[in-house]
């Protein structure tokens, strides 16, 4: 049942020419009830009037055939077992809420901010923290193996790199707790602390530094949860071009809908007739009604044509 | 036995799905369970097969579902819960297939004191009723599926799974695998191909 080796049965579809070997695909896609109907109708068309693409049709259902011979396996032992184990799992888990984080990031500024770092050892030496009570914790939080060597005596000499953790404890106005807060949301993989981190420093978003932090956020962090509280921390400086450019980029490439209704409302806060083009492509390429309506207003309220024709 | 193509997701969806989501976004871990109820064998069957290994299913499914667990606060209803679950899950199990990659995939032929031995051949002899011949040869045939599947790329595999298997679309398929339809389309065919050369001689 080879594919190749067709017999060059031509037919001929408004100006292009499609062979036996052009159908290929579509024989198989036809059998698993894939194809537009515009292609089911062409190849329907060819299959009336050639022996060799019907043969290959053949072949295909009964190559799909043969494959549904497999025996159908779930254990319900094990799916028993598993339901178990997800049980006992979810009950010492707690689910990341959004209820949570308010309730925890609403810290009055010129309180202490506590935070709590697993990479703490790994970034800080505690001569760094000059003002700042500096605690080291005793034993060691992750533990990663760099070599194994065995020596002459026949012992083992394991090199071992230790992350222990420390609890810095300062206002969120003191340098290094902030310069803590800023290596957190560049650097922390858990989103949660970069949510909190963020959170803590939007205040200070006026400064060079935050500002780029969030900014970066907003356009790299992988995490949409991350993304939107970052997004809030712009929110008085959405007037600025730096803020407004990286706005117009996130509406045109941030997949989660709901960071670009955040996206749109904070960019049309403000008048700004440069925006035409690129209000033109998010009306053609938005699939949030929301957002697409949002634009469309702005842009008659500018006087400007909807579509880009 | 399925007839593929005409399949639709074997899929037992509740009824108030949405109100289940809604519920366990909210911390009820009951709702969340109704949920996991819901997908939970499909899930242990896609993994199941696609690893042919319960260890790693068992893996998969603990890690799917923890991950929904802790992520389902982000679900915001705008694509199918099924389509959002399938993507972690696919994307678990593809991460399985292609650790494993270096390692080589097991072959039924063994090595004996007369020299190698197909084991698929002797299977018959543990089919307790039926025509012998028939037994042999499906024992024969689902060997060497195994084995076709086994020479497939991880993301030709998963596609060929949930698409004759599972009867997903290949546009939610592409959606899952964060790809075109069109890629998914060529995927399937470049696995039907593949899997129709290793099978030749039995078909
Ligand atoms: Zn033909």
């Amino acid at each position: 049942m080879s594919v190749s080796g067709y017999a060059e049965n031509a037919g001929q579809f408004g100006k292009s020419v499609m062979n036996c070997s052009d159908f290929a695909q579509d024989i198989a896609l036809y059998c698993y009830g894939e194809l537009t109907g515009e292609a089911e109708e062409r190849l329907e068309d060819h299959l009336a009037g050639c022996q060799v693409c019907r043969e290959e049709l053949d072949h295909q259902k009964l190559f799909m055939d043969a494959m549904n011979d497999r025996p159908e396996e779930l254990d319900f032992g094990v799916l028993a077992e598993c339901r178990q184990t997800l049980r006992a799992q979810v009950a010492t888990t707690r689910p990341w809420s959004w209820n949570n984080w308010f309730r925890n990031v609403q810290i009055p500024v010129g309180a202490m901010a506590l935070v709590a770092l697993g990479w703490l050892g790994a970034h800080y030496t505690p001569e760094r923290f000059g003002g700042v009570r500096a605690g080291l914790g005793t034993p060691p939080l992750f533990s990663s193996v760099r070599s194994v060597e065995p020596d002459a005596s026949g012992r083992i000499q394991i090199s071992v790199d230790d992350v222990t953790r420390r609890v810095v404890s300062g206002d969120p106005n003191d340098p290094h707790i902030q310069a803590l807060l800023l290596t957190a949301v560049r650097e922390e993989s858990n989103p949660g602390i970069r949510v909190e981190s963020i959170g803590i420093l939007q205040s200070r978003a006026g400064t060079e530094e935050v500002r780029r932090a969030l900014l970066d956020a907003v356009s790299h962090d992988p995490n949409s949860a991350v993304r939107l509280k970052a997004l809030q921390g712009l929110k008085t400086y959405s007037a600025s071009a730096d803020v407004r450019q990286t706005l117009a980029s996130v509406l045109l490439k941030d997949d989660d809908p709901n960071v670009r209704v955040q996206a749109i409302d904070l960019l049309t806060a403000h008048r700004d007739d440069a925006l035409v083009g690129v209000l033109q492509q998010i009306v053609e390429k938005e699939d949030n009604a929301y957002v697409q309506s949002r634009c469309m207003k702005t842009l008659q309220a500018m006087r400007a044509s909807v579509g880009t024709y | 036995m399925q007839i593929a193509g005409t399949v639709t997701a074997k899929l037992a969806v509740p009824i108030d799905e949405a109100g289940l989501i809604r519920a366990a976004q909210k911390g009820d871990q009951d709702a969340f369970e109704r949920l996991v109820r819901a997908y939970d064998q499909s899930v242990l069957r896609v993994a199941m097969n696609l690893l042919r290994s319960p260890e790693e299913a068992r893996d998969v499914y603990q890690e799917a579902f923890l991950k929904v667990y802790k992520n389902l606060h982000l679900f915001r209803f705008d694509c199918s819960f099924h389509t959002w679950l399938y993507r972690i899950v696919t994307n678990i199990c593809l991460d399985h297939l292609r650790r494993r990659k270096v390692r080589k995939e097991e072959s039924t032929v063994v090595e004996t004191s007369d020299g190698p031995m197909d084991r698929a051949a002797t299977l018959e002899e543990d089919s307790p009723r039926g025509n012998p011949e028939r037994q042999m040869w499906n024992a024969q045939l689902s060997d060497r599926i195994q084995r076709a599947l086994g020479q497939l790329t991880p993301r030709e595999r998963t596609v060929f799974e949930l698409r004759h298997y599972e009867g997903l679309r290949l546009r939610a398929i592409g959606d899952m695998l964060g790809t075109t339809e069109e890629a998914a389309k060529n995927c399937l065919f470049r696995a039907t191909q593949k899997m129709r050369a290793s099978l030749e001689s039995l078909l």
